[in-house]
């Protein structure tokens, strides 16, 4: 075939813009460590890629959120057992309140009842961040509600929270219900920390009662009414407390596959997206010494013609 | 005899002086000089030649070529065209893969673009299911509402704008062209004129008008046949164009219905089916991909709005308030964030009964919609449908830089092989111009040997 100066120019020129932007692309792909960017550059790993980040960002919006429910089931455990410290001190009290004790002894019992219950309604009504946690849904106002008498003798605890329960997402397709409402009456759905129908539970009236009782010199009262519901009480609160601790465990759990999924994604994304350094170095530097030799053979070629050799 | 000659060598120089002048024009096709014998004389000895004479300057120019090389550029045109604008729109749209956004700790890290945007949404509602009753999150979930539907917003406006200007640009091609085909015509009439009986190939014109056939052919498919007295007719889509030296007709756009620009003839209003070229290349990518990539967008907008507002019209807000609307809008262009809800974020409605701002089941509910296909949008889920929307334009515009790289090669073989006949070679007309330099010295000393004798002659008298 004829071979003419314009023809070998431009096939140069042709050849070394292919090398120069393979050069230029390989380069792009080292500086941000991925092998696709735009959607054209490869369609399928790149619906992948964003169907995957989706995921990735869903796990951590669940890390977030199981995170904030093991604070607020801790803060629910450490309520729950300083309510339990009451329950036993309570039981104490109501034993050791026989026909034994003087007046003034029983008088300083019905103080330290009194006491007592103004200390479990505080604790009752604890807050996590903008929340008060033994409410039920009811979030938003302080549980219970005290009435004393001109004396400071406590006369009643009035419950003003609700039942529901808020069921709150940690996987896709996974709740958990971390909240316990104060009290239960129903006889249905998560059993109430201080007062529940199903169980016979209802401290603060127990403890009321108590008080009165000792206020009274009642001992035969004491023996025959406030120590079995006391006792029931106590029942109910520890099988609260073995409830909170599965519900910690369950978080635990969930925060666990949690993290190995994110694990997993990253793999995954970057199976897709990044790009392999070595090997891309490698082209790189392949495509390097093309454009090199390229330019240096071409630059000789062209400089040649036969006016050079005319006198 | 020597006259004659001196004469054919010079021109054969000036010619070869065009060829090198000419080195660097890409339209040029060589000229080569026919030399011929000139009529002999009857002598008593025989047949005596007479010299030389140049009979024609003829253009070394392979028709088929031109003609395979035209119907080429139509499709390198139309990929390009595509490729062009399908660029613009992946642009546009602005999704480009960050393979570290997703890892972020944050929920309102670095977004790259709608499909962010969208997870964040859902994060936030999310995160509005785990604490209904605060307003921190409740305040992040209106600003990430208000992020994907200003992202939605602009999306849909560039695909808009890009629409428009491939729009324009159909209406330059189409000046373009018409400005062609007037010139076609006229170097026609030249051509045509200069072939007359007794007349001689005008090279230049021809190969002025082969370029300006070619430039035609990028923006747009022609049949072209030559005609006998030289003119070159040509025709688009059945519909005569330029018929010898007139303008049969010339192209125009115009709106086919919903904005959509399309070409016809000007005079006689058809509408054109065109095969290839710029124009059907704009057109196809405008009416193909980008048209769908836009329905794509205003079809995950639209059932996104439909379906969290239903969902969140019936919950309560933390102060009892129910029934308003969550996002306003009906597509990607209008998508807007309730304004009441942005500035007082506690009237979202998180909660299924009014009264307890801890119930949070609307919120769950909304939280739920991320994994929940959707059937308006294929029994995809809406990250599922806009990645597909994404891969779709990827796809498109993988295939049109393949076929532009593939056409530009066949190109690039075919003006190589139109190069080996028509191209000049510096080394050759070098090479020519010393043999005719030489033969002109050869004939000038003819001429003085010749006079010399003459000469020799006349002397002999005195």
């Amino acid at each position: 075939m004829r071979v003419t100066g314009n023809y070998f120019a431009d096939q140069f020129v042709s050849t070394v813009n292919g090398l120069s932007a393979r050069q230029q692309k390989l380069q792009n792909e080292i500086s941000t460590g991925q092998r696709i960017s735009a959607p054209e550059d490869d369609p399928a790993a790149v619906q992948r890629t964003l169907n995957l980040q989706a995921d990735q960002q869903a796990v951590t919006q669940y890390a977030s959120n199981i995170s904030t429910l093991q604070d607020r089931a801790t803060t629910s455990f450490n309520a729950i057992k300083s309510v339990k410290t009451v329950s036993d001190r309570a039981g104490e009290i109501a034993t050791m309140s026989d026909g034994t004790r003087s007046p003034d002894e029983l008088q300083a019992y019905a103080t330290e009842v009194t006491q007592l219950i103004k200390q479990t309604v505080q604790t009752m009504n604890t807050k996590d961040g903008d929340s008060y946690i033994f409410g039920g849904t009811q979030t938003s106002q302080p549980p219970y509600v005290i009435a004393t008498d001109a004396n400071g003798n406590v006369t009643s605890v009035t419950y003003q929270g609700n039942t529901g329960v808020a069921d709150k997402p940690i996987a896709d397709g996974t709740t958990v219900a971390v909240d316990v409402p104060g009290s239960n009456t129903t006889g249905t759905g998560q059993q109430g920390v201080i007062t529940d129908s199903r169980t016979g539970a209802d401290f603060f009236n127990h403890l009321i009662s108590l008080q009165n009782h000792l206020l009274a010199g009642d001992t035969a009262s004491i023996a025959s009414t406030d120590t079995p519901a006391l006792g029931k009480d106590e029942n109910n609160i520890i099988s609260q407390i073995s409830n909170n601790g599965a519900i910690q465990t369950q978080l635990e759990t969930a925060q666990t596959a949690n993290t190995q999924q994110a694990t997993s994604l990253t793999q995954q994304v970057s199976t897709q997206a990044d790009a392999d350094i070595t090997d891309t170095i490698v082209q790189l530097n392949q495509a390097q010494y093309a454009y090199q030799a390229a330019l240096q053979s071409g630059a000789g070629i062209m400089q040649k013609s036969l006016l050079d050799y005319l006198p | 005899m020597g006259a004659r000659s001196l004469q054919a060598q010079q021109t054969a120089v000036e010619i070869a002086g065009q060829n090198l002048a000419n080195v660097n024009n890409p339209a040029y096709a060589r000229q080569r000089v026919q030399m011929q014998t000139s009529p002999t004389i009857s002598s008593t000895l025989g047949e005596q030649g007479t010299g030389v004479q140049v009979t024609a300057i003829q253009q070394m120019r392979d028709a088929l070529l031109d003609s395979q090389i035209t119907g080429e550029t139509s499709v390198g045109g139309y990929w390009n065209s595509q490729q062009s604008g399908l660029q613009s729109a992946q642009i546009g749209l602005g999704e480009y893969i960050d393979s570290t956004s997703g890892s972020a700790t944050s929920t309102d890290g670095t977004t790259s673009g709608i499909a962010d945007d969208l997870s964040g949404l859902f994060s936030a509602f999310k995160s509005v299911a785990t604490s209904p009753e605060s307003l921190t999150d409740r305040q992040l979930l209106m600003s990430n509402a208000q992020t994907l539907a200003t992202r939605l917003n602009q999306a849909s406006t560039n695909l808009s704008n890009v629409k428009d200007q491939l729009n324009q640009s159909l209406d330059g091609n189409v000046k373009d062209a018409n400005q062609l085909i007037s010139d076609i015509a006229n170097l026609n009439k030249s051509i045509s004129a200069a072939e007359a009986p007794g007349g001689s190939q005008p090279n230049d014109l021809i190969d002025l008008r082969q370029s300006k056939l070619e430039s035609l052919a990028n923006l747009v498919n022609i049949t072209s046949s030559t005609g006998d007295n030289g003119a070159v007719n040509i025709s688009i889509d059945g519909n005569q164009i330029v018929s010898d030296s007139t303008v049969a007709d010339t192209l125009q756009t115009y709106d086919a219905g919903g904005g959509q620009m399309l070409v016809r003839t000007a005079t006689g209003g058809t509408p054109l089916n065109l095969t290839g070229g710029e124009m059907k290349g704009t057109i196809d990518a405008r009416d193909g991909t980008l048209a769908t990539l836009q329905t794509g967008l205003d079809t995950l907008a639209s059932q996104l709005i439909t379906q969290v507002n239903a969902i969140h019209d019936v919950g309560y807000g933390m102060s009892g308030t129910s029934g308003a609307k969550f996002f306003n809008g009906s597509d990607a262009s209008d998508i807007s964030v309730n304004s009441a809800l942005v500035s007082d974020p506690s009237l979202v409605q998180a909660a299924g009964a009014p009264g307890a701002s801890g119930d949070n089941s609307v919120a769950l509910a909304l939280s739920q919609l991320a994994n929940a296909p959707q059937a308006g949008l294929g029994n995809q889920t809406f990250s599922q449908a806009y990645s597909q929307t994404v891969a779709g334009l990827g796809y498109s515009l993988n295939n049109a830089n393949t076929q532009v790289n593939d056409s530009t090669k066949v190109q690039s073989m075919l003006s190589q092989q139109r190069d080996s006949v028509s191209g000049v070679s510096i080394d050759e007309e070098m090479t020519s111009l010393i043999g005719f330099q030489k033969a002109y010295e050869a004939s000038a000393k003819l001429v003085t040997a010749v006079d010399q004798m003459l000469e020799t002659v006349i002397s002999m008298k005195t």
